[in-house]
């Protein structure tokens, strides 16, 4: 904490704007939007670096093109190992969240960037896109009495006249997916928040902290990393489990 | 109530709205179209896997063709040296056979014309001892015969010796 009790930041891009443009009303905006503003940039540098890659497309490909293949193509096998050939219709979703929370995750220890990801709000939306899509591709594939059905734990014969197993099952499964978004984003944005904490304190140390900073830097670098593959491969599992689903109703 | 005192709003909604404003632009122009590509490459080398498969096939057939051809080749150049080897051993026993018809023939000839000689020689040898005999009796009876009467007086004599 510093002496106005709020957690220690390190300097970044928009605080230092705040600071040149003192007590304006764009010095507000500027502090209001500062993790929209980081996402944005972020977002911007994956629309520049897909557009370079993909600018000259060949069969044959170049050096970017190729290093993208292999990422999309290594991406999409992990995912329909998964999931299954039909996996593949969610790849440009999943694959999007891994680039987008992964740079986010890494922008960190990049100085005069902030991780966007250390707030709340954004890995909450994140989640919610991650809860609204599953539950539409639940809707969708399962329909409306399958995806109630299974919340219900499919109840059959005695079970199924027992009105309060299934409702109970029900109310106990609808928590649990309602909970799923909650748990999803607390847990990328508690670790990368601590991430730029344990940076902001090092940082403090002023030049004796410089070893510690750049060991803290690798071991930061290592945990974004798996929080994105946590985040991703959790998603991934929410999809695999409707489309297993939907197989195994269909066989 | 603190842990949603985290949350803004507007914040929430903007990033949502940014994620999916890039899942959007990402998917038509980054993700579509490498995946579509990628899909590409892959049947492009399984039709090539495939057609390389079907010319291995044809090569092996091709091959397994030439082999039987060269296998009949084979028989028949054997059996045609078989019978090339049937046929010089006819022809070097017929050359033997000739050969030995022929000496005999000669041997035959031979003896034939031994013989004649020899009976010539005979002959010959008959007139000289008839005339030797002829001079020597001659000279012992000094008592001249006629020639003709001689002659026969001394051929009996040796044809009596030859008998004896």
């Amino acid at each position: 904490m510093n002496e106005s009790g709020s957690a220690p930041e390190i300097l970044n891009l928009v605080t230092y704007l705040e600071r040149v443009l003192k007590d304006t009303p764009w010095a507000k905006f500027l502090l209001l939007w500062e993790n929209v503003i980081f996402s944005l940039i972020i977002a911007v540098i994956m629309i520049l670096l897909g557009f370079l890659a993909l600018r000259k497309r060949k069969l044959i490909p170049g050096r970017a093109q190729n290093a993208a293949e292999s990422f999309v193509g290594g991406l999409d096998d992990f995912i329909t190992g998964i999931m299954g050939p039909r996996g593949r219709r969610y790849t440009p979703f999943i694959g999007t969240l891994f680039i987008y929370i992964l740079f986010m995750n890494i922008s960190g220890i990049i100085p005069f960037m902030k991780s966007s990801t250390s707030s709340w709000s954004t890995t909450l939306a994140l989640a919610l896109c991650v809860f609204v899509y599953v539950q539409y591709t639940a809707f969708s594939e399962l329909g409306f009495l399958g995806y109630m059905d299974r919340l219900m734990e499919k109840p059959r014969g005695f079970l199924a006249f027992s009105v309060i197993y299934p409702l109970l099952m029900l109310s106990l499964h609808i928590i649990s997916e309602l909970v799923k978004p909650i748990s999803l984003s607390l847990r990328l944005r508690s670790n990368i928040w601590g991430d730029d904490m344990l940076l902001a304190v090092l940082s403090g140390f002023g030049l004796k902290g410089v070893p510690l900073l750049l060991f803290s830097s690798v071991l930061i670098l290592i945990a974004a990393v798996i929080q994105t593959v946590v985040f991703c491969l959790l998603t991934t599992i929410y999809f695999a489990f409707i489309l297993i689903e939907h197989e195994e109703e269909a066989t | 109530m603190e842990l949603l005192s985290m949350l803004s709003a507007n914040e929430l909604v903007a990033q949502t709205v940014s994620f999916l404003i890039l899942f959007f632009i990402l998917r038509a122009f980054f993700w579509k179209p490498i995946l579509k590509l990628l899909d590409e490459r892959k049947e492009k080398i399984a039709s090539e896997l495939k057609s390389i498969e079907e010319e291995k096939a044809t090569a092996q057939e091709i091959m397994a063709d030439y082999e039987a051809k060269l296998k009949t080749i084979d028989d028949a150049a054997k059996a045609e040296i078989q019978e090339a080897v049937l046929e010089g051993q006819k022809i070097i026993e017929q050359a033997k056979s000739d050969a030995r018809s022929e000496s005999e023939k000669i041997i035959i000839e031979a003896r034939a014309q031994a013989n004649r000689e020899l009976a010539m020689t005979r002959q010959e040898l008959k007139d000289e001892v008839v005339d030797l005999v002829l001079d020597a009796t001659e000279h012992l009876l000094e008592e001249k015969m006629s020639d003709r009467e001689d002659r026969r007086i001394v051929k009996s004599f040796l044809d009596n010796l030859d008998k004896t």
